[in-house]
């Protein structure tokens, strides 16, 4: 097939380039430039904004070497991803290319990247636990199978560790990582991670690495993601590891910037939510097929920022990391109750009981670092803070099940309180008290 | 009527995200819908705004956003206008319906792809149900807009057959007898003044910008049993009010209106799932069609319709969604049915015009929001309302997200100025995991009536300050400092926050308070507040005292939450006032 070509770029800039008048290019559709002399492939790029006097494109692989006799050859095809079982295993570049210098993969076939919205008739109300072995989300925040939800961490927790672990423990069977602005030394630990697990047969790496072009780091999520739905499609439980989705909001936000769109806060679009909720709603447990997980990570400085605000309205809760800790105050799981009230029978009470001694903990911790805390039951309260935190809060260690961790939180409580203390009801403290 | 010759036309000149330029040369009228041909679809759109053409005087430019993805459109498409705005199907079925936010039916295009895919189109309503119609009126009466010509039965419901509002004066040429019909039947044939024939069907189409007519509007006065303690006694809503319920994210919100679905009186309720999860509208649809309606019995799903415009569907359908529900509500109040409709979220809705107008140019006013979005939200919160004419209502409850939790955001402000009641969850009691976290201090505005008494509202206000006071002089200066009589004060309101205030929304008998209860549990309180506790200040010192003091109290406190959850029978409801009589009296200790 021969295919159309456009001979002459009119404007180079940051990541976008526009060509005069009208060539026919669709929406959002694909085009491959060219080099004028030698007809190598530089880059691909996508049409963004058509008009009948100039057309806009956003260059995959970045503009810098661009010039005006840079040719373009239209695709008439929005952007594809390939899809194969052989891809397990492997490493991409944000617009789906292998990136880990192996041999090239022959795809079964291309699927659409649009991410279009599954009907909300073919999922499934989610009902099954995606155990982790981290009591902190096990007993308090239990993960759900089609969940999406964020780890908010600041910049230099360890989230990308956390989300390491849960990989290695949940059970999935497709685990995709995709990774946006990464460090490379980031890249290599989950690389390894996943090797020294035995989990690297079942995991598709997308990694885009800080400095790479912005645009396939902006296209990374829908490509990654259209893998994970066909994986789903044919029945997988599919894990998503989406990091760092606060890299990814501020490409979104720079791209914008180029394309001059009026900013909403702190310089974001104002399509940011929709944006975000169009990849974190391609999580689900689609009826009769499989189910697409997405755990993110999400860096911020503060909880009120643009991109941790939108995210949580969007997820299904949020998982806080603060000085290593997974921390309770903060964190919720939005599904649990479609999992936790099935487990055992002291599961709810004891999640509810522990929160709210904790949450009056953290008052009385307050208190006394100004001198108040000096009745008896503050004391009490914060020598049960300081064990929470050390026993529960703590994500990293070997994996606990479900029973034992409960049975953990009742010796903690036991250690601390008198039954009535805890709000917990008569017939539990008679059946699991002594 | 409109043969291809007669067709407006226009076609595309620009192109970017959700919003099209257009050529035309005959005319375009403002907020009519458009159809593009697209890649071999045909998509829908709603024209914004209409411009001259610079550069052809015989033309104009008309600026449309397409309520669905546009990938593949290109210059040069066909644009063909309907001269007709956007409108909402209205008729027998549309209870128990679950559609997209421009009312396609989602279990019906399902079948066809499990992806909503652009261009996918099916009927609003199903064509092939039979209604058993049974007219009211006879050839040769006349029947003007919003009269009923016949009724059919939905469900529990009398469904009456409208005459379309925007008709005139008519009269009635023929009807049919008793006889079941689908929607795509005439049932009768009026002429109007001009002497033009129309026939009437059992459904019609209704502008969603254009509000249904109340018979005879009226101030809200009969009081919505929620089931939710907080809001029934501190913070009620009256059928036919509007209520604001922002909190930032993770404070309840979404457990909060699943209660309300759940079990809030009215015959009807309405869900538009606006830019908001997908995993809770189905939530709703699947689980509730499996729960009891409070008052008849039947599946919860037989007195709900859904429109479902989840946070991924494209964002230009956001804003009619809210629209079309509004409308859907006003129809049946116009039917006389006491209708509430849950808009989840209002900030989406906000939005999806942030991101329009911000995409049209439009200079920004706070946060970005288009200027006029206070204008906006009063005027969708103004279609709510009581008719005593139809003896219907629509009350609107609307969430509100704010951006970063800050209730000083230009959308909460709005709301906060639109409503009669506020319900402002609190990120503070959440975290301590006191749901649902309305705050009773702060953010529990309403002006309708209390199941309970002005007075004995205002005495757990009052209690719940109180303890809320003493609470902070213990954090300041320590518990030692606080007198013991402030001691019980503070025990007091703890027990009414933490056995009246908080409630168990995942519990079977705890999830849902009737008035009846209220006035048991308002005894409760009263007995509790209104008689001083005495104690022996000589056998212990005061820090002595006060533990025991807190040891009695909890002790109360979990005999109180065992009352709220395993009290059913009315013997066992009657227990608590007199349980804490004694309890106040010291009579008995072993509660």
């Amino acid at each position: 097939m021969i295919r159309k070509e456009i001979n002459k770029i009119s404007e180079v800039g940051k990541a976008l380039i526009s060509v005069e008048g009208n060539p026919g290019v669709a929406l959002n559709h694909v085009v491959e430039l060219l080099e004028a002399d030698t007809n190598q492939s530089l880059s691909f790029a996508k049409a963004i904004n058509i008009t009948e006097d100039s057309t806009r494109f956003q260059v995959f692989n970045g503009t810098a070497g661009l010039s005006t006799k840079t040719k373009i050859r239209m695709h008439e095809l929005p952007l594809t991803a390939g899809y194969s079982p052989k891809m397990l295993g492997r490493c991409f570049d944000g617009i789906g290319q292998v990136a880990d210098g192996g041999p090239e993969v022959i795809f079964e076939k291309q699927v659409s990247t649009r991410l279009d919205t599954l009907n909300p008739t073919v999922r499934e109300v989610p009902k099954q636990a995606l155990w982790t072995g981290i009591p902190m989300i096990d007993v308090f925040n239990t993960l759900v199978k089609s969940q999406k939800i964020p780890i908010f961490a600041g910049p230099t927790e360890p989230y990308n560790r956390l989300l390491s672990q849960i990989a290695q423990g949940a059970s999935a069977d497709v685990i995709i990582f995709a990774g946006i602005g990464l460090k490379f030394d980031e890249y290599e630990y989950f690389k390894e991670q996943l090797s020294a697990s035995g989990n690297i047969d079942k995991t598709i790496m997308f990694t885009h690495l800080a400095g790479d072009s912005q645009i396939k780091g902006l296209m990374l999520p829908d490509v990654a993601l259209s893998v994970a739905r066909e994986f789903a499609d044919d029945g997988k439980d599919v894990l998503v590891l989406l990091t760092d989705m606060t890299n990814w909001s501020n490409i979104l936000r720079n791209v914008a910037n180029y394309q001059d769109m009026i900013p909403s806060l702190q310089g974001y679009p104002g399509s940011l939510y929709s944006e975000l909720a169009k990849r974190y709603e391609v999580a689900a447990d689609i009826e009769g097929k499989g189910s697409i997980t997405i755990i993110g990570a999400t860096t911020l400085e503060s909880l009120e920022d643009p991109v941790p605000d939108n995210t949580g309205y969007i997820t299904e809760g949020q998982f806080f990391l603060e000085n290593g800790k997974l921390k309770l105050a903060r964190s919720l799981s939005r599904l649990k109750q479609g999992v936790n009230g099935k487990t055992r029978n002291d599961h709810r009470a004891i999640m509810t009981a522990m929160a709210s001694l904790l949450a009056d903990a953290e008052k009385a911790y307050e208190a006394s670092e100004v001198g108040a805390a000096n009745d008896a039951f503050s004391q009490k309260l914060l020598r049960y803070r300081a064990d929470f935190i050390e026993h529960i809060e703590e994500p990293f260690g070997e994996p606990i099940e479900l029973e034992p961790a409960l049975d953990k939180c009742w010796d903690i409580l036991k250690k601390h309180f008198e039954p009535t203390e805890t709000g917990l009801s008569k017939q539990l403290i008679e059946q699991y008290w002594n | 009527m409109n043969s291809e010759k007669m067709k407006r036309k226009g076609t595309l000149i620009a192109i970017q995200d959700s919003l099209v330029k257009a050529r035309f040369f005959d005319d375009v009228i403002m907020g009519e819908t458009a159809e593009i041909a697209v890649d071999g679809k045909s998509l829908s759109a709603e024209v914004l705004q209409i411009q001259p053409d610079p550069k052809n005087a015989d033309a104009g430019i008309v600026e449309m956003q397409v309520f669905e993805d546009l990938t593949g459109a290109l210059i040069g498409d066909e644009v063909v206008f309907t001269g007709k705005p956007l409108s909402v199907l209205l008729g027998p079925g549309l209870l128990t319906s679950v559609w997209d936010g421009l009312q396609n039916p989602l279990y019906k295009l399902s079948e066809e792809d499990p992806y909503l895919k652009p261009g996918m189109k099916a009927p609003a309503l199903d064509e092939t149900a039979l209604w058993v119609f049974t007219p009211s009126v006879k050839v040769g009466d006349t029947v003007s807009g919003g009269d009923a010509i016949g009724a059919v039965p939905e469900g529990k419901l009398n469904h009456k057959i409208l005459v379309p509002f925007d008709f005139g004066k008519c009269k009635v040429e023929s009807i049919i007898e008793k006889s079941s019909v689908n929607i795509t039947q005439t049932v009768a044939v009026v002429s109007d003044e001009q002497g033009k024939q129309h026939e009437l069907k059992l459904v019609f189409r209704q502008p969603v910008k254009s509000p249904i007519p109340f018979k005879a509007r009226a101030i809200p006065t009969e009081t919505i049993s929620t089931g939710v303690r907080v809001i029934d006694l501190l913070a009620p809503v009256g059928y036919g009010g509007t209520v604001g319920n922002p909190g930032p994210f993770g404070a309840g919100k979404t457990v909060l209106q699943h209660c309300l679905c759940k079990y809030a009186l009215a015959d009807i309720i309405i869900m538009a799932a606006c830019g908001e999860r997908a995993g809770e509208a189905v939530e709703v649809f699947k689980e509730f069609a499996e729960l009891k309606d409070p008052s008849s019995g039947e599946s919860l799903m037989n007195r709900m319709c859904i429109f479902g415009n989840t946070s991924s569907m494209p964002v230009a359908a956001r804003e009619a969604s809210v629209f079309i529900a509004l409308t859907v509500g006003e129809y049946y109040r116009y039917q006389g049915y006491n209708v509430v409709l849950l808009a989840d979220s209002t900030s989406r809705w906000a939005q999806a015009l942030r991101e329009r107008s911000g995409r049209q140019g439009d200079i920004p006013g706070p946060e970005a929001f288009p200027m006029d979005i206070p204008d906006q939200i009063k005027g969708m919160y103004q279609r709510a309302g009581a008719d005593r004419g139809t003896g219907g209502s629509l009350t609107f409850i609307g969430t509100v997200s704010p951006a970063g939790g800050n209730f000083q955001e230009p959308v909460t402000q709005a709301t906060m100025d639109s409503t009669g009641g506020f319900w402002g969850l609190s990120q503070d009691r959440a975290d301590a995991k006191k749901y649902p976290a309305i705050d009773p201090l702060v953010y529990t505005n309403s002006v309708y009536d209390s199941f309970i008494s002005w007075e004995h509202r205002q005495d757990m206000v009052d209690i719940l300050h109180e303890a809320n006071d003493i609470d902070q002089t213990i954090s300041t200066i320590g518990l030692k400092k606080v007198p013991v009589e402030k001691y019980i004060q503070y025990q007091k309101g703890l027990t009414v926050d933490f056995c009246v205030m908080q409630q168990n929304a995942f519990h079977d008998v705890d999830a849902c308070t009737r008035p009846e209860r209220l006035k048991v549990i308002n005894q409760g309180v009263q007995n509790l507040l209104n008689s001083s506790m005495e104690f022996d200040r000589d056998a212990m010192n005061d820090e002595e005292l006060k533990s025991m003091i807190k040891t009695k109290f909890d002790e109360l406190r979990q005999w109180w939450r065992d009352w709220n959850s395993n009290a059913v029978t009315d013997e066992e409801i009657s227990t608590l006032p007199e349980k804490i009589e004694k309890f106040v009296a010291q009579e008995e200790y072993a509660l």
